[in-house]
């Protein structure tokens, strides 16, 4: 069967408060260590939802659209750039998984 | 407001949230059962199989429900391993699995939790509480609010609710048991896992035929090498009532000292050729990850309670593998049971300190859930040591190319292959020690 990649996988995620222009970003990250002090800016590879980006500059970049709060960058960064919450139901994002 | 207090307040609708305020249904108290999703399961993500028989203590007979929450049972086991082109598997499958209780039920958090979460309104329904006890879905617990370092409440913006006891059923990202000074703010990779998976469609008839299933049996099967790329950790795949949920654990430090992505991986699981053989023709209907304990005892909670706090299933980081299954959703269940256990007799006795709720740590220590993470420490270290996860598949499936070609020309003796698929992926000395190991953590 066809492989996906991952924005045909996010794709089939449902997230919350998609009508909402304005969201509360549940997750904030001090992208300053990233380009500075990080050896190995390892959040943009482990993460599942590709949530952290390198762009050509070699600079990290982090959107919380896609989150799907597995938690795995609260984990990974060991040098105190991901300061990681649950989303607000109201006026977050989040997912609520069909199958889980 | 005092006629408002609560008895117990629990966080989080999974497994040990809802095993929880089921007891403390039963027993008459009056709690508020707190989940962040929109309904109980709706963040929840598993492999996942419920192994052994506590859901028949919660739900009797849950079984005769012809649309439990539940997917199929499991009566045919299967532990995989894989190098580049083969697999190479030891297949159980007996009928003695087909009787009830049964020892293992795959579920689907999202369906599951949210059947169970039903059940439990059923028991307050019963209950004295009836019209004072809730399940609140949609609110996410801010803090547990201490006095005297003692937990009075839960706050969820500006909004408190109060009560004797909390109990921290939040799952592995467990702000407030960090919060309340259980576990250290930054918990380190070590000893967690990313958890990936998708969930697979075919028609009903095709995955019953595919995998030889009957009525509602089903199949668990794990895999170990090829599955994660070099990566610590280790493949699963479920069968589900019309779906297949195949994923895998992998052990974030590693993830990160490799530089690799899991969902990367996860296309490098399912282009094996034995694997796309058997996932052919699917249609994927989601995706999803969570991170997982790995069942490493230094990665638990300082201590598991608190005057009047109580934490279980695995925000107590409660799971394991050791080799036989992926447990931790029974442990969740298990613990859930025995915290509302301990806060039932903290009612009757009229103190919720640390006295009192040290009977969970008792019961849970004296449970099999501990007993087993202790005793089997050793063989989760060996799991995740390079030689279970790479060595030995790439050594089995190896020798079993040899073993099973026929050459026509003069059979040599297994004993000879094996020594050769010994030195070329390992050597004797290393599987000697690895041996010793075995029979000691097993």
């Amino acid at each position: 069967m066809k492989l996906l990649n991952l924005p045909e996988r996010l794709g089939l995620v449902s997230y919350r408060n998609q009508a909402r222009s304005e969201i509360k970003p549940h997750i904030v990250v001090d992208t300053e260590i990233c380009n500075t002090t990080c050896p190995h800016k390892a959040t943009t590879y482990v993460c599942p939802a590709n949530c952290y980006t390198i762009d050509d500059h070699g600079k990290v970049h982090f959107q919380v659209e896609d989150c799907i709060e597995c938690g795995t960058c609260m984990y990974a960064c060991d040098q105190g750039a991901v300061s990681w919450n649950y989303p607000d139901p109201e006026i977050g994002r989040g997912v609520t998984w069909n199958f889980g | 407001m005092e006629d408002e207090r609560f008895d117990c307040i629990v966080v989080g609708a999974g497994v040990a949230g809802l095993a929880a305020a089921m007891v403390l249904a039963r027993n008459n108290m009056k709690f508020l059962l707190i989940e962040k999703g929109e309904f109980a399961g709706a963040k929840n993500v598993s492999g996942g199989v419920l192994w052994g028989n506590d859901l028949a203590r919660l739900v009797p007979e849950y079984w005769k429900e012809e649309e439990g929450g539940w997917e199929r049972f499991i009566n045919h086991r299967r532990l995989t391993f894989m190098d580049e082109q083969s697999t190479f598997s030891i297949d159980f499958k007996s009928a003695h699995f087909n009787q009830t209780p049964y020892t293992g039920v795959v579920v689907l958090r999202s369906k599951f939790d949210r059947w169970l979460a039903d059940k439990v309104q059923e028991a307050i329904d019963a209950s004295d509480f009836a019209m004072e006890s809730f399940i609140a879905p949609n609110i996410k617990v801010d803090e547990v609010l201490m006095e005297h370092d003692k937990a009075v409440g839960i706050r969820t913006g500006e909004e408190k609710f109060y009560a004797d006891s909390v109990i921290i059923a939040e799952g592995v990202n467990n702000l407030l048991t960090r919060q309340v000074g259980l576990q250290d703010d930054y918990v380190p990779a070590d000893h967690v896992l990313t958890g990936i998976k998708e969930v697979i469609r075919y028609d009903q008839k095709v995955l019953e035929d595919r995998f030889q299933l009957n009525g509602l049996s089903g199949m668990s099967n794990e895999f170990v090498g090829y599955a994660t790329d070099g990566v610590e950790g280790g493949g699963f795949l479920y069968t589900n009532r019309d779906t297949i949920s195949i994923g895998l654990v992998l052990g974030l430090k590693d993830l990160r000292k490799k530089r690799k992505s899991p969902h990367d991986i996860l296309n490098h699981f399912k282009a094996h050729p034995v694997i796309a053989d058997t996932i052919r023709d699917g249609e994927v209907i989601e995706y999803s990850a969570h991170v997982v304990s790995s069942g490493d005892k230094r990665l638990m909670p300082r201590e598991l309670y608190k005057d009047g706090i109580l934490i279980c299933g695995e925000a107590a980081n409660l799971l394991m593998n050791a080799g036989k299954a992926i447990q931790g959703m029974d442990y969740a269940m298990r613990s859930g049971i025995l915290a509302a256990e301990t806060i039932v007799k903290a009612k009757e006795k009229g103190d919720y300190t640390s006295r009192t709720m040290k009977e969970y740590r008792t019961a849970l220590d004296n449970s099999y859930v501990i007993k087993d993470m202790n005793g089997f420490q050793d063989a989760v270290h060996m799991l995740h040591s390079p030689q279970m996860y790479k060595d030995v598949p790439n050594l089995i499936c190896d020798f079993g190319r040899k073993f099973f070609s026929i050459r026509n020309e003069p059979t040599r003796k297994s004993r000879e292959l094996m020594s050769e698929s010994i030195k070329k992926h390992s050597s004797y000395w290393d599987l000697v020690k690895l041996g010793i190991k075995g029979a000691r953590s097993l």
